[in-house]
């Protein structure tokens, strides 16, 4: 056991450990929390294996936006502070047997899948490397799934917008409708006002 | 024409944001211009604005004569019940009597120094001193009797 | 002549020669630890007491003077006093994320100090991505003021940590986009090829006008991004007491302002390491008289004279601006430092492209 596996166990017993604690506690922020914490431990597994591209956007993707995201939309939530009610001991056991499960299916197809060694020269995993790929039209360029992410993150966006936005035409009818009457009231309103103070003095 | 008013605002505020901060980076650089006062250590040559009100006070000359009619003004005028006139009747030499200040009682404890029991009084016999060094350990030491013991008014003040 | 490079070269060799590589590494690692915390708590120290230096000429006044000479001690006397002072935790907050969130602000900080180049050959990691992890890792710090404001269990630490959060996840963009502008103009993201890049001039007078709209936007976004006045909503006195650390006290307290001052360092040692060429000395084209003269100066003197010189800069607007209100602070990003970063990134790819720059 060298430095380098004893730091690989440390990285993996906190993302395993946080990830546990995430699904265990019972209050939802402490829960985003190590969720975060756990995220985290993978991005050092990435540092770990050399991947600082991947590492480094792990965190902005997932530490920086998501995690801030879920602790944004529980601070929004009402009674978020406290602790949920505890779970049944069926539903606690069925997802015992579904995490075991879908462990057991990736242990199994990990174990069945003779790694080789690539025969190729490594590819350098520089930024000017992953660029190339990543806009590359030929046969390992990732060209076509960028697109397809772009235009879904645009669809993403403009669905944002078009939720966030009030629909015009239903604005313009309500003012033209509201606005009149809006003014009568004040104006009557105005008028007694005046009188009253005329006839006070 | 949206981009012109655009380019114009985004122009005017770093302009007006560059004068804020020349307006500091002038303060940082001229230190004369510093008002600090070292207050305990400069005592000796602490020179207080003109402006800057201490305590009222009522002066007197060097015959022990003052110039306060004891007509009430500055009571009345005062927002919080700070100065209180106790007057009493003098009897004049042709026998008529006439209305004098007793005691000008001032509670500096509830004092606000603002000045308007001065501006108020006819005959100015009341004024802002500049001392400040107010404290006392007894409350009752900050209730003050202005005039004199002794003191009377000064010939023609009417 | 002695240089932080020969230095760390003698320690490096002696360490080898004395213990196993491995042993050797791991002292080494321990140095470093021990070295940055030294320099955070040196930074701390400085910073405090020039912060309220500067603030003090800046309004007529004549600020600390009474501990030490000058008043240059104040800032130690305030240290030891936090230090003794009790750390008390509210009732009714979560103890357990209470007592981590200034940990994590430490930790985030530190964290980002690891690519920052010190001086000719001082660095402690020169890893190939290095602009892409400070933008990673200094989003973390909006973390630890959520932490902090969710487990105070206050509605001023709340307010001001919703706020924060909302501020430095929308600053990020623009100042992602003007870090951009450098990585574009240099074709790498790793801070050593950025600091070679300037060797010939640094970039903010190579690279003509948009990059010095760049180094503006830079700079207004991570005084934002630090919680600064004018930008300091999070913390805002007047309207929630402290913000995010209302119910901190003591050396969790201190914890968070030796945090925010360790911010302060470090965007303004980003900023003068991508705009004014980090330790590389002010060069000018193939002038090689001037250029020999200016290398004469140290390389570490070049890097700490820029990035106090953009710390003043900051403090400047502090102590200058009036503080934004909320929705003035998201028109401000949203309306114009972002299309104007954005448009000013595509002039500078054109440039670049093109090859206009000198």
């Amino acid at each position: 056991m060298n430095g380098s596996t004893i730091i690989f166990y440390l990285l993996a017993a906190l993302t395993l450990g946080c990830g546990m604690v995430a699904v265990t506690t019972r209050q939802i922020f402490r829960a985003a929390i190590f969720l975060l914490f756990s995220l985290i431990g993978i991005a050092g597994i990435y540092f770990w294996l050399d991947y600082e591209f991947i590492a480094a956007v792990q965190v902005v993707v997932y530490v920086g936006g998501i995690v801030v995201l879920i602790i944004f939309s529980i601070f929004l939530t009402h009674q978020a502070g406290e602790q949920l009610p505890k779970q049944s001991l069926r539903r606690k056991l069925l997802s015992v047997l579904a995490s075991v499960c879908g462990f057991l299916l990736t242990i199994i197809q990990v174990w069945k899948y003779s790694f080789t060694k690539s025969a190729g020269t490594p590819v350098e995993p520089s930024v000017g490397n992953i660029g190339r790929r990543l806009l590359s039209a030929n046969a390992d360029g990732y060209a076509l799934p960028f697109e397809v992410i772009s235009m879904l993150l645009l669809a993403a966006m403009v669905g944002c917008i078009v939720i966030a936005m009030k629909s015009p035409t239903a604005v313009v009818s309500k003012e033209n409708k509201a606005q009149p009457e809006m003014v009568t009231i004040d104006q009557k309103e105005q008028k007694i006002l005046v009188e009253e103070e005329i006839g006070e003095v | 024409m949206f981009l012109k008013d655009y380019c114009k605002e985004v122009l005017g505020a770093v302009q007006s944001l560059l004068t804020g901060m020349k307006r500091t980076g002038y303060y940082f650089t001229h230190h004369k211009e510093i008002i600090t006062q070292q207050y305990p250590d400069n005592k000796d040559t602490l020179v207080l604005p003109e402006r800057f009100r201490g305590e009222v006070i009522m002066p007197h000359n060097e015959m022990n004569e003052h110039r306060c009619t004891g007509c009430t003004a500055c009571e009345l005028a005062c927002p919080n019940g700070t100065i209180k006139v106790i007057t009493k009747f003098d009897i004049t030499p042709e026998g008529k009597k006439k209305k004098a200040v007793d005691k000008l009682v001032y509670h500096l404890e509830m004092c606000t120094l603002c000045n308007l029991c001065v501006s108020s009084c006819p005959s100015d016999a009341i004024k802002m001193e500049q001392t400040f060094e107010h404290s006392v350990y007894d409350r009752k030491l900050l209730t003050k009797v202005l005039n004199k013991p002794g003191s009377k008014i000064m010939e023609g003040i009417e | 002549m002695w240089s932080f490079s020969k230095i760390a070269g003698i320690i490096d060799n002696w360490l080898n020669q004395t213990f196993s590589p491995a042993i050797a590494l791991t002292i080494e690692m321990v140095l470093v630890g021990v070295l940055v915390i030294g320099l955070f708590a040196l930074l701390g120290l400085v910073l405090v007491i020039m912060e309220r230096k500067v603030s003090a000429y800046m309004q007529i006044r004549l600020g600390p003077n009474r501990v030490g000479p000058k008043g240059m001690l104040q800032s130690l006397a305030d240290t030891l006093k936090l230090m003794v002072k009790e750390g008390l935790t509210p009732k009714g907050a979560d103890k357990f994320l209470f007592n981590l969130a200034p940990f994590v602000a430490m930790i985030g900080a530190m964290l980002v100090m690891a690519p920052i180049a010190f001086a000719r050959n001082f660095q402690m990691w020169d890893l190939n991505i290095g602009v892409l992890y400070i933008t990673a890792i200094s989003s973390l710090s909006v973390i630890a003021i959520l932490i902090a404001g969710w487990a105070s269990n206050n509605k001023y630490s709340l307010l001001g940590a919703m706020r924060s959060g909302a501020q430095i996840v929308s600053y990020e963009l623009s100042a992602g986009l003007s870090i951009l502008a450098i990585v574009v103009l240099t074709g790498s993201l790793q801070l050593s090829d950025i600091i070679n890049a300037q060797a010939n001039g640094w970039w903010i007078f190579k690279g003509h006008i948009p990059v010095v709209v760049a180094f503006v936007i830079f700079l207004v976004t991570v005084t934002a991004e630090t919680n600064r006045a004018p930008f300091d909503l999070a913390e805002a006195e007047s309207e929630l007491t402290a913000g995010f650390h209302t119910e901190y006290s003591g050396m969790k307290f201190a914890l968070f302002f030796l945090a925010e001052y360790i911010n302060v360092f470090i965007v303004c040692a980003i900023g003068a390491t991508l705009f004014l060429g980090g330790w590389m000395p002010l060069h000018i084209g193939s002038w090689q008289g001037f250029n020999h003269v200016m290398d004469y100066i140290p390389s570490s003197l070049w890097f700490f004279g820029k990035t106090f010189f953009l710390i003043f800069v900051i403090m400047w607007f502090r102590w200058t601006f009036p503080r934004l209100r909320i929705d003035q602070l998201l028109n401000l990003e949203w309306k114009y430092l972002l299309p104007i970063s954005m448009f000013n990134l595509l002039l500078i790819t054109i440039m670049a492209i093109m090859g206009w720059h000198f």
